[in-house]
């Protein structure tokens, strides 16, 4: 009877239905208690689009991607939430800037707690990005179809090395306006077209008030744009590029590779048929459904990265020096940790050290995927077929942390060698 | 038919990239500022007078070093030709802070990664019989003027 009664009322549109009516019309998906449901949860919701409807079980080993990439992606996400906090209270002004420094430490509420978040995320991400890097090359994941994707986590790593460098000197204080200094000055050394690029950096002969305000403007909108557009495109091939790297031992593991037009002719296209790559021809044992287990492992990277940084933050405070002095640069002035390898190459010669070996470096990093020619050991740590290949890439990266390590703890005023110890 | 629609197809790709670079070149040009709102590159630094002989003094802010010798009297600049520091003087001649380089007198390199000498700027006397140093004019070491 009453059965009957809540039948006829939902045909009518009872008032009483309204709330359910309004809940459908948001969340178009019910709470998923089916696969069916579990599929179409990354059909019907904007925000779990960007997931596929299966993944692969190898994709979710903590132990094969250690969650770098997505704590990068994290830590952007809560630089970018801090940053525009911080917007509301900074004055890119050579008068005024430091000031506000002082101000979001004594009167801001949270305001030094804001800027610490920001800052240790910020180098967080610097150093979550290299390793990123670091993994998908000792996985040998930026093999064939992914060689283009590894292309844009290059460019990807310079953006947050640039995005890094521009918010370096907005503090204006001593650190910032000297690394600033030190830092366009090598940019003068690249041939042709050095001066220029230091000129239209600073928009002056000199660090000073254009600098701060073209700094201000790149880090706070061109340089986030870049890199949101940038990691769309990069998040985007994953899925496109056949969903992350795994090795061919794995069931489903085998990766087509290019059809001749990009497309994998198929007997019958599914709604992912034009995926290259794709796996749906392993054994459905292999994959599990996105809702809930990869959503589940990003919450709790997110969960984790988040905390972390709230830890850091209320235990460490970031660094603020004295007020820019055009006139006393401190010695020895030092630029961030991450640079300080560069100052130290740069301590030898400034455009072997600021641009030759660097831009080197970046050719070979960009180049990688399209002249290591060899196919095998894609998705395990280590392969012993990327002997070679992996024994280059550590020996660079050992040698670049050395060099940081050096310009970090071994050196002092005027840049001579001095002891820790 | 075929070959008026290549014609076209081609002529409006150059069009449409034609003013993509266009566009892209006047944004390059727009940020390029035409003046600068920092130091002037031409200043006047006081009277002759105001240096005695045998002094050698450091202008900070303006980034120049005044050498009066007798009657011979010279600018040299300060920022460090490696990296853009000011460096200071010293007994020898000059010495960065920031990555060791040393300067002579004259601020010929000594030591260090620079990989220039400091250059000497064009020092004259204007009709007001003050000092006016022209950063915007290098002149070759050793050129004094006469006061």
């Amino acid at each position: 009877m009453s059965i009957q009664i809540e039948e006829k009322g939902r045909k009518t549109g009872r008032v009483g239905d309204l709330p359910h009516e309004v809940w459908t019309s948001v969340f178009r998906n019910p709470w998923p208690s089916n696969d069916l449901e579990r599929s179409s949860t990354s059909f019907t919701n904007f925000f779990l689009h960007i997931h596929p409807v299966k993944v692969h079980k190898h994709t979710l080993k903590p132990s094969y991607t250690l969650g770098l990439g997505l704590i990068s992606f994290f830590l952007f996400l809560i630089l970018v939430v801090t940053g525009v906090l911080l917007m509301f209270y900074y004055v890119p002004s050579t008068t005024q800037a430091y000031d506000r420094m002082l101000d979001l430490r004594g009167t801001v509420a949270f305001g030094i707690f804001l800027r610490n978040m920001h800052r240790w995320s910020a180098h967080g991400m610097v150093a979550m990005v290299f390793l990123h890097m670091c993994r998908v090359f000792l996985t040998g994941s930026y093999k064939k179809p992914r060689q283009f994707n590894w292309v844009l986590g290059v460019l990807l790593l310079l953006v947050t090395l640039f995005m890094s460098f521009t918010g370096y000197l907005l503090p204006w204080d001593q650190l910032a306006f000297w690394a600033i200094t030190v830092g366009t000055s090598i940019a003068a050394y690249a041939p042709v077209i050095g001066k220029d690029i230091q000129f239209l950096l600073l928009g002056d002969s000199t660090v000073g008030q254009e600098a701060l305000l073209r700094f201000y403007v790149l880090h706070v909108a061109v340089l986030p744009a870049v890199l949101g557009l940038l990691a769309a495109i990069h998040f985007w091939r994953i899925r496109k590029d056949g969903g992350l790297s795994r090795p061919e031992t794995v069931a489903g593991g085998r990766e087509p590779g290019h059809g001749e037009r990009g497309v994998v002719a198929r007997r019958v296209y599914g709604l992912q048929g034009f995926v290259r790559g794709a796996f749906n021809g392993g054994a459905p044992e292999d994959s599990v459904f996105s809702w809930p287990n990869l959503l589940l492992a990003e919450l709790f990277v997110f969960v984790l990265t988040v905390s972390v940084i709230l830890v850091v933050s209320l235990l460490f405070h970031a660094p603020l020096e004295e007020p820019v002095n055009v006139m006393h640069p401190p010695n020895p002035a030092k630029a961030p940790w991450y640079f300080l390898g560069l100052q130290e190459m740069v301590s030898y010669s400034a455009f072997w050290g600021g641009v030759g070996v660097p831009g080197l470096m970046v050719m070979l990093l960009i180049g990688v995927p399209y002249f290591d020619r060899n196919p095998k050991g894609v998705g395990r740590w280590f392969a012993k077929e990327r002997l070679l290949a992996n024994t280059v890439f550590l020996s660079l990266v050992v040698l670049n942390i050395i060099f940081i390590i050096v310009g970090t703890f071994f050196r002092g005023p005027n840049w001579t060698f001095v002891s820790p110890f | 038919m075929e070959s008026r629609r290549t014609a076209l197809t081609w002529l409006s790709s150059v069009g449409l990239f034609g003013s993509a670079v266009l566009s892209a070149v006047s944004n390059l040009v727009f940020i390029k500022p035409r003046a600068t709102y920092g130091q002037p590159s031409r200043f006047a630094i006081g009277k002759p007078d105001d240096f005695p002989p045998g002094t050698r003094i450091s202008l900070d802010v303006k980034r120049v070093c005044i050498v009066r010798e007798g009657n011979k009297m010279a600018a040299i600049s300060t920022t460090c030709t490696h990296l853009g520091c000011i460096v200071g003087t010293s007994d020898t001649g000059f010495a960065c802070p920031c990555h060791g380089s040393r300067f002579d007198q004259d601020g010929n390199v000594t030591g260090g990664p620079a990989p220039k000498p400091l250059p000497w700027f064009k020092l004259s006397l204007a009709p007001n019989g003050e000092l006016e140093v022209d950063k915007g004019q290098a002149v070759d070491a050793g050129s004094y003027l006469n006061v």
